[in-house]
């Protein structure tokens, strides 16, 4: 359980934290000219990235998942309850 | 159960939520970011009515389904509805925002390239919804 909270401290550190503080260091001062056509598909691409990366670590995941565990797998071992024929 | 490491799944939690944390923060970001109007944008007021769009400059300058516009300078829309519920897009500046009756919506952008580009209602607002259009007609300074 430390270990979990360790590892949480550590994701706080390096990704939580500074995404709160990205957030409110832009403040209330007035606006700037910006180009809205570059800052609104520059974070639809930053978050089009992250989808598609994690898209493609769950999929992998679940496909790895399925043919690792499936029935005809050589590897496959029988759980300890499927085993014993006992629940 | 309860033999083995449960390691991995709390890391892909923790990754998981991080990685939702920083979409968050920083489409939030973003969006703050264009909400904030610069000081010196000129105020038009837009209204949205069964099937055409008005503009009221701020010298009181009134225009229907054209909108002319200065290259480089920040306009500031207030949006109005005098009916139903439209919405007000130049698609070419990604402006878009709801004319809703009863409320103002604000939406700021400046256009940096001349030329005539397409203003449209995003909102099945009725029959004849499809030609709801205008024209944004941006002219270089002193044009």
């Amino acid at each position: 359980m430390k270990a979990i909270i360790g590892v949480g401290m550590v994701l706080a550190l390096l990704v939580i934290v500074p995404s709160v503080e990205l957030v409110m260091a832009a403040g209330d001062t007035p606006g700037e000219y910006l180009n809205r056509v570059d800052v609104i598909w520059s974070l639809f691409y930053r978050l089009m990235i992250i989808a598609f990366t994690v898209g493609i670590v769950v999929s992998g995941m679940i496909v790895w998942l399925v043919m690792r565990f499936r029935e005809s797998n050589p590897k496959a071992k029988p759980t300890p309850y499927e085993k014993d024929g006992t629940w | 159960m309860g033999n083995h490491s449960t390691w991995p799944e709390w890391v892909y939690v923790g990754v998981v939520v991080a990685l939702m944390c920083y979409v968050g923060a920083e489409a939030w970001n973003i969006e703050r970011i264009i909400e904030h109007v610069p000081e010196d944008a000129e105020l038009i007021k837009v209204t949205g009515q069964q099937w055409l769009w008005t503009f009221e400059h701020e010298d009181g300058t009134k225009e229907i389904g054209e909108l002319h516009l200065e290259k480089g300078k920040a306009y500031h829309f207030e949006i109005y509805s005098k009916d139903v519920i439209h919405s007000f897009n130049i698609h070419d500046y990604v402006v878009l925002m709801d004319a809703v009756p009863g409320r103002v919506n604000t939406v700021w952008f400046s256009p940096d390239k001349a030329g005539e580009f397409d203003i449209q209602c995003r909102e099945y607002c009725g029959l004849i919804h499809y030609n709801m259009r205008g024209t944004l007609i941006v002219e270089d300074k002193g044009a």
